[in-house]
């Protein structure tokens, strides 16, 4: 008798703990800072969209694209695509999903002041049937896929007529969401607490995600929120400071997973400032004289790729054999014949809470100038301060972080290297003030060429000269960590874009 | 008396105008809040007519103009963030930050109390010789190294409370937010509590212990002695009753050593509370949440000195007349 | 932290050093305390002659030296306590933060003690009106405590002058700053003790012999008054120290690239569990020794001066 009441509470606590949700903890460093993903282009507003609502398509760990809500597309000519959506896929209103949905989401898109910019080569989208789309773009564009990623088809009738914009009031977008996603908002302290639950009708049924209920907490400090995932509070935590990572790997029941992510740190050396870095030498001298190596061996124990160019690996651009170089002497050599033997002094300025040890990278960058005479005077400011000075071009030397959103290399180029035009946009980064015309054509063509052969060669072309002419000092490619308990298998769904597919994250009971 | 009143809160008005002033101008200075708002890839073209939306554009007077307008309504400005009224924002984290600061003021005067009167009573004795020089420690050790090594010992290595945030909350009356009533908040409050109440601790034991001392060598006490009362009775009744009113009162004015504490541990423990929220304010740039709080704190500190010395005035003729000679 | 009036009352009058230093000797603690705290001024008087490195070198910070553990630890010998994040010696960079660190602290308390003497004289001494004015002011900066008055002013200050001339600038404006928001304390005592001294004889006959007041303020009743300043002037050096420490790790104080102990210790703090726990621990232990010993100091001075309160 005694046995079997003790089998029954064992099978009744068995079932018990099936029938308990399986709860996701998790916390990042920050949270979205409004439910509407056309508000901000930012990776809290990316990763927010990826839990509540669905893209047509998606990049895959290895980079090539997965199918989400569209089926299928096929380029119909060189201005047209046409995307194929998924049936019988429903909004969270229960608003069944259709081609006027991402009709609606991209005329949106071209709206958002933040997204404008990329879908301005979109010139529309119209509607074939119920279940197909035509793209349409200004010219032929390469990226039109890659673009596509971001669109997130927004329940037109749930939002219609009361979709604007407005980046600091309140609006009924930013309050009220409705998207066909894993997740549904349940919710939602701003900065200290959002919940969602488990999309009961979500169509994709062949994921492996079993996450009924997403907890995210956003937690600023490095060092609380490792506390937070060693104590127990939470399961899941993003970014893992590279100080902290040795010390987490020895904890048992922890896992870490690293991937290495396509943000590009470098400097800029300002030609307009100082006439000393208009001569090709000391360009080369410094950049020579930075040791990219030691840095991130030191200063990211190693959680970052020494860079020797502007684009990762994965960008088309990218060219194999071009490594950082350090060499003290022969940079010596080269200030004496600039003429600079004796040095001069620069000032210099960089964030200190934007980049993984941005603060500490840049005082190891005015060591290691101090090495070749160059005095630098270093300012580092907070992330709110720093880029308005970083708009007016404040300092000799200034430090940068760039992820490029098309994941291409001419996104890079666009930005950072371009001659400064404040019409079109391009340059807006480009505290080098440094200017090529040729370039600039290159980077025109790039964008509208098609073949990826001759597309290849362009950017490699325009690699290799900002390599030959030492116009910026790449410093490293970033790499991201996420740590997570042992159950929760985060492995398959992080990726380098930091927009963890929460949705197909499973929890081992 | 109606002139001395009206003279006080006139004065009161006068501060607080210039608290106003002092934080709208710091305003400006703490960066770009459009930087914060939208995404890298957004022209400076696109940026500048936010500003210009925003009236961010304007001469500084024309927009402390506008914000005094709307301050003298109630209205402190729409933080930028959370894009509801500063006011409501700071009044909804409010609870957070009282409970913080009730629970670690109740703990200081339960442990300081007794450790202070026996250091006073016994100075000599070996107890309270090292009472004393733990509360030298205690005075001497940052507030931030304190934090670290609770989080340290009693959350990684013991595994006994959470680090971070509130934990459950449950709604009383509809308008309080409050941990106090959950398991799960309870836990949350003990750390950064004690981390509060160690920080505060020592200047409570060695002021209650001078004041002891004090009052232990008036005439009262020693009158006391010779009528042949119990020692318990003395120290007890008589000394700790006349100890307290003046550790009150010099408690009271370290309220805003309080406040810049609570600021301190509610950004280690990233308890949601007002100084937590004044912080990353700062760093988000919510310009308006910044100046809202600066206000509010500034208001809480004049009003309150300002009905000290009202009560004083009615209370002590000496003060009254003296006031009435200003 | 903040000490009420009462128990910092009434020196001894006659040989007020002779009555201190005969204490000392018989005090073990304090004469610990005392050598402490001489130590640490010398080495920071010193520091330039006594660091292994010079810290203004372009070699001291080699990142390829980063992170050596202290050289009982490590055995490597050029490094007595080891390096830190950037590479530098740590023994070099804590003589000099210490250096810096008491420089912001005393010059606080001077300009603290400055305008507390001088505000203080004045109440005391002219009453009425002034009197109360002043201290109503005192009551008011009192309320607000120093860090909340300072953290609002070191922001304004770093918007004012912009983050970058801040940094040249962060010592002077810190050490103004610290110095500016805790005069009333001085004020406060100093005042009572005049009160209590102006009801004396002898400022009597010093007024009835036509001395002017300035005099009479500075010259007779200010040296009868200086016993509970020697006492708070010890414990502010401390609380100084401590406030610089706490607003470097709010990111307010003396920037990374020229360190206070304040700063050394809030750039260390991420390392604290990394494994390389003495780029933080060790500048810690440096300013509790510190700030203990003077606040030690303080407490004996207070107990020693003050007679009333310690005789049991």
């Amino acid at each position: 008798m005694k046995k079997k009441v003790i089998i029954v509470c064992c099978l009744a606590l068995l079932f018990w703990n099936k029938a308990t949700a399986t709860t996701l903890r998790m916390a990042f460093d920050a949270d979205p800072i409004s439910l509407d993903p056309h508000e901000q282009l930012s990776e809290g507003t990316l990763q927010f969209s990826h839990l509540v609502f669905d893209p047509l398509l998606r990049w895959k760990q290895n980079g090539q694209f997965e199918h989400r809500l569209a089926t299928k597309w096929e380029r119909i000519d060189n201005l047209t695509m046409r995307f194929h959506l998924r049936h019988n896929v429903t909004f969270r209103t229960g608003n069944p999903f259709t081609a006027k949905d991402v009709i609606y989401t991209i005329e949106r898109l071209k709206k958002s002041p933040d997204f404008r910019a990329m879908f301005d080569t979109i010139k529309s989208a119209s509607m074939v049937d119920e279940y197909t789309v035509d793209v349409h773009s200004t010219y032929t564009n390469p990226l039109l896929l890659n673009i596509m990623t971001y669109v997130f088809p927004m329940d037109k009738a749930f939002y219609q007529n009361q979709d604007q914009i407005i980046k600091y009031g309140e609006t009924f977008a930013s309050r009220n969401v409705s998207g066909t996603g894993p997740f549904i908002l349940t919710e939602r302290e701003l900065g200290s607490r959002m919940e969602l639950k488990r999309n009961p009708n979500y169509w994709d049924t062949n994921s492996d995600g079993n996450i009924d209920k997403v907890i995210l907490t956003p937690i600023r400090a490095d060092s609380t929120r490792l506390a937070a995932l060693l104590s127990g509070d939470v399961d899941f935590i993003f970014p893992v400071s590279p100080i902290d990572i040795e010390r987490t790997k020895k904890i048992k029941g922890i896992q870490l997973v690293t991937l290495h992510s396509t943000r590009i740190l470098l400097l800029h050396m300002n030609q307009q400032r100082r006439k000393e870095f208009q001569d090709i030498r000391v360009r080369k001298a410094i950049n020579l004289a930075v040791n990219q190596s030691l840095i991130v061996d030191k200063i990211l124990k190693g959680y970052a790729i020494p860079a020797g160019q502007l684009s990762p690996d994965r960008f088309l651009g990218h060219i194999n054999n071009l490594e950082p170089e350090y060499d003290l002497t022969t940079a010596l050599e080269l200030m004496k014949e600039a003429g600079y033997e004796k040095g001069f002094r620069i000032s210099m300025m960089a964030p200190n809470n934007r980049y993984m040890n941005d603060e500490k990278v840049a005082q190891a960058i005015t060591a290691m100038l101090s090495r070749i005479n160059i005095t630098v005077d270093l300012k580092t400011l907070p992330k709110a301060q720093y880029f308005k000075e970083f708009d007016n071009r404040s300092a000799d030397m200034m430090m940068l972080g760039w992820q490029s959103d098309t994941m291409d290399s001419n996104n890079l180029f666009e930005f950072i290297i371009a001659c400064p035009d404040a019409k079109t946009g391009m340059g807006a980064y480009n505290a080098s003030e440094y200017c090529r015309s040729y370039i600039d054509d290159d980077i025109r063509q790039a964008n509208r060429e098609m073949n990826p052969e001759r597309r290849l060669r362009l950017m490699q072309q325009i690699e290799r000269t900002l390599y030959n002419d030492a116009a910026i000092v790449p410093l490293y490619w970033q790499s991201l960590t996420w740590a997570a308990k042992d159950n929760v298998k985060i492995q398959d769904i992080v990726n380098d874009q930091n927009y963890p597919h929460i949705g197909d994250l499973f929890i081992e009971e | 008396m109606l002139i001395f009143l009206l003279r006080r809160v006139m004065q009161a008005c006068f501060v607080m105008i210039i608290i106003s002033l002092i934080s709208f101008a710091i305003q400006d200075k703490l960066g770009d809040p459009v930087q914060q708002m939208v995404g890298m890839s957004v022209s400076q073209d696109e940026r500048n007519q936010i500003r210009n939306e925003l009236g961010l554009n304007d001469g500084f007077f024309l927009q402390y103009w506008r914000f005094a307008e709307g301050a003298i309504h109630g209205d402190l400005g729409t933080s930028y963030y959370y894009k509801e009224p500063a006011l409501d924002v700071i009044l909804e984290k409010l609870p957070a930050t009282l409970e913080l600061a009730f629970c670690s003021i109740l703990l200081v005067i339960l442990v300081a109390t007794p450790c202070g009167v026996l250091a006073a009573i016994k100075p000599k004795h070996i107890l309270s010789r090292l009472l004393m020089i733990i509360s030298s420690i205690g005075l001497s050790v940052p507030i931030f190294i304190v934090a670290i090594l609770m989080v340290y010992i009693f959350s990684i290595e013991l595994n006994m409370a959470p680090s971070f945030g509130r934990g459950q909350t449950v709604e009383i009356f509809g308008l309080w937010e409050s941990g106090l009533f959950t398991k799960d908040g309870l836990k949350h409050l003990l750390l950064p509590s004690l981390t509060l109440a160690i920080a505060l601790m020592p200047i409570f034991v060695r002021l209650i212990r001078a004041e002891m001392m004090e009052v232990l060598q008036s005439e009262y006490i020693r009158f006391a002695w010779s009528k042949g009362l119990s020692a318990r009775r003395i120290y007890f009744k008589h000394a700790l009753k006349n100890t307290m009113l003046p550790v009150i009162t010099v408690g009271g004015i370290q309220a805003g050593t309080l406040v810049a504490y609570t600021i301190l541990t509610e950004t280690i423990f990233q308890w949601p509370g007002m100084g937590f929220l004044f912080m990353d304010a700062v760093s988000r740039v919510d310009t308006p949440l910044v100046s809202a709080y600066l206000i509010v704190v500034g208001g809480i500190f004049v009003i309150t000195n300002t009905f000290v010395d009202l009560i004083y005035g009615l209370v002590n003729p000496t003060v009254r007349l003296a006031s009435h000679g200003l | 932290m903040k000490y009420i009036k009462k128990d910092l009352l009434h020196p001894t009058s006659g040989n007020r050093w002779g009555h201190i230093v005969s204490g000392f000797v018989g005090d073990k603690l304090a004469m610990l305390a005392l050598i402490i705290f001489l130590f640490y001024c010398l080495v920071a008087l010193l520091a330039p002659l006594v660091a292994p490195f010079d810290i203004v070198d372009p070699a001291f910070m080699d990142l390829m030296n980063a992170e050596i553990a202290p050289s009982w630890i490590s055995g490597d010998n050029r490094f007595l306590l080891g390096t830190d994040a950037q590479g530098r010696d740590l023994l070099s960079v804590i003589l000099y933060g210490t250096r810096l660190s008491l420089t912001i602290g005393i010059c606080a308390v001077l300009i603290q003690v400055t305008l507390g003497i001088c505000i203080g004289l004045m109440a005391g001494y002219l009453g009425g009106r002034i009197d109360n004015f002043l201290m109503r002011c005192a009551d008011i900066q009192l309320s607000f405590s120093n860090m909340m008055v300072a953290i609002v002013f070191l922001a304004i200050f770093q918007s004012l002058f912009g983050m970058a001339r801040y940094q040249q600038l962060a010592m002077v404006i810190l050490i103004l700053v610290i110095g500016l928001t805790e005069w009333p304390l001085f004020a406060r005592t100093i005042r009572a003790s005049v009160l209590a001294e102006k009801q004396k004889e002898y400022v009597d006959a010093a007024r009835i012999m036509g001395i002017s007041s300035k005099r009479i303020m500075f010259r007779h009743i200010l040296p009868n008054t200086l016993s509970p300043i020697l006492v708070i002037f010890t414990v502010q050096i401390a609380n100084a120290i401590v406030a610089e420490a706490a607003l470097s790790f709010l990111g307010l104080g003396m920037p990374a690239t020229e360190p206070s102990l304040g700063s050394l210790i809030s750039a260390g703090f991420a390392y604290m569990f990394s494994g390389s726990w003495w780029i933080c621990v060790i500048p810690s232990v440096t300013l509790i020794i510190l700030i203990l010993a003077m606040n030690l100091l303080g407490d004996w001075l207070r107990d020693h001066l003050n007679p009333r309160t310690y005789k049991d």
